[in-house]
């Protein structure tokens, strides 16, 4: 009986890392409001306050499984969950984006990116995560998108990475600038 | 820190290698370039870190805007729940309180237009007029002081005592019908409605007594007492009809108020 379950386990941990995030989708549908009445009995949260603290546990819990911190799906999952949110709530001061633990070099980078990719407009943000992380051709990019075609869809998709490309570095220089470091310098 | 290569100049064949645009050929010469070109192999290293980043911020958004976008719906969805059950508890109410109301209103019906129970001691109370009896009187005292006296216990009540009184007088010193007009009354002031019934019909038949309009009505009201529905009503109807009869309203009064039924409270 425990293999079956830790079977099941590893295939949600190997299709969450592949990208499918249906469960946790489902996790969030059903166990929303029970959450809300945890957090508001445990540390008198409003029902949106809660909301918003399973969300961003869940994306964490998600990019744990997506950069490999975590390799072993736990066998208590909702007991898991509530852990990781019992641990915000006490160092609600920290602003996590789930890269803590990630080495130093990496997370911040990682945290820059997300930071930065957040000042693209949404559409441009939808492309990427279409073409990124959902892996959509060209052709099903210009479908989602509302393109003329394919060819559309990969012209849109470089001019947002150009777009990228450009407010990197911006902020870089701006770092730099900050840091006294001359840009003939780097 | 500034990128050590400025990936621009090479972007668009970066993106074209990655995401399989190229030719054979093109493929070919580009990565034989990329062995021996540090500066587009250090961007090519740049892109790819680039992208497998974008990769996991794409991850990460992804998750977060589907979270968000389902946190939303179910908002809705409770709100709608949360109106749908309001409008229910709203319309129970409502119906409650029709429901409620006409009740209270069959209640208040039943209440004004039920027809009261039968109480036939109390009717009798209510619609019989007593014979006041005669009055005091000197000459009365001084010649007929038997009859004074059953006149005084009947008003005071002490109806054994009057008719005691009234059997000791001599016969020749009233007219017969008064002696038989006041038996027949305080019988039935004592309810032995059957035992006064005679005297009273003797004196309703005297046509040429002054008592016998009266003793009409109290034997009409006799009969009603002992139960003999048709002979009270018949007997009320002769006196309501006459004028001259000095019970004629009360007589009335009995016959609309159509208490005078037949059934086993009558008495």
């Amino acid at each position: 009986m425990s293999t079956v379950i830790n079977q099941q386990l590893a295939e949600t941990l190997t299709q969450m890392r592949v990208g499918n995030q249906a469960f946790l989708i489902s996790f969030y549908q059903d166990n929303r409001d029970l959450f809300a009445r945890w957090a508001r009995r445990q540390h008198q949260l409003d029902p949106a306050a809660a909301h918003e603290l399973l969300r961003t546990v869940l994306v964490d819990f998600y990019d744990q499984v997506a950069d490999g911190r975590l390799t072993k799906m736990p066998a208590d999952v909702r007991n898991h969950l509530y852990g990781m949110a019992q641990e915000r709530m006490e160092a609600a001061t920290r602003q996590s984006t789930g890269t803590e633990e990630l080495p130093a070099a990496e997370a911040r980078r990682r945290q820059r990116m997300l930071r930065l990719f957040r000042q693209l407009g949404s559409d441009s943000q939808l492309l990427l995560m279409y073409f990124y992380f959902k892996a959509f051709s060209f052709d099903k990019v210009a479908g989602k998108m509302g393109y003329a075609n394919a060819t559309v869809a990969r012209l849109q998709k470089a001019n947002c990475l150009r777009k990228l490309y450009e407010i990197m570095s911006r902020d870089q220089s701006e770092t730099d600038g900050a840091a006294g470091i001359s840009p003939s310098a780097g | 820190m500034t990128p050590p290569v400025d990936l621009r100049p090479y972007l668009d064949e970066l993106e074209r290698f990655a995401d399989g645009q190229m030719t054979p050929i093109e493929q070919e010469a580009f990565e034989q370039r990329l062995e021996n070109d540090p500066g587009l192999q250090q961007a090519y290293e740049i892109y790819e870190q680039i992208t497998s980043d974008l990769r996991w911020v794409a991850g990460h958004e992804t998750l977060r805007h589907r979270l968000q976008g389902l946190d939303m719906r179910l908002d809705q969805r409770q709100e709608a729940l949360g109106r749908m059950h309001r409008r229910q508890r709203r319309q129970q109410r409502r119906w409650g309180a029709v429901a409620f109301g006409a009740v209270l209103a069959v209640l208040g019906l039943w209440l004004v237009f039920r027809t009261p129970p039968r109480d036939p001691q109390r009717d009798w109370i209510k619609y019989y007029v007593p014979d006041p009896g005669l009055s005091e009187s000197a000459s009365l005292s001084s010649h007929r002081p038997l009859l004074a006296e059953a006149m005084e216990q009947y008003r005071a009540g002490h109806y054994p005592a009057a008719l005691h009184a009234l059997r000791r007088m001599p016969t020749d010193n009233v007219g017969q019908d008064t002696v038989l007009y006041y038996n027949g009354v305080i019988l039935l002031r004592q309810d032995q409605a059957a035992a006064a019934r005679p005297f009273l019909k003797r004196v309703s038949q005297m046509s040429g007594s002054s008592l016998a309009n009266k003793a009409r009505y109290h034997l009409g009201m006799a009969y009603w007492m002992a139960g003999q529905i048709p002979e009270a009503r018949a007997a009320l109807r002769e006196v309501a009809s006459d004028s001259i009869n000095p019970y004629r309203k009360p007589a009335r009064q009995v016959l609309d108020a159509k208490v005078i039924i037949p059934q086993d409270s009558s008495r």
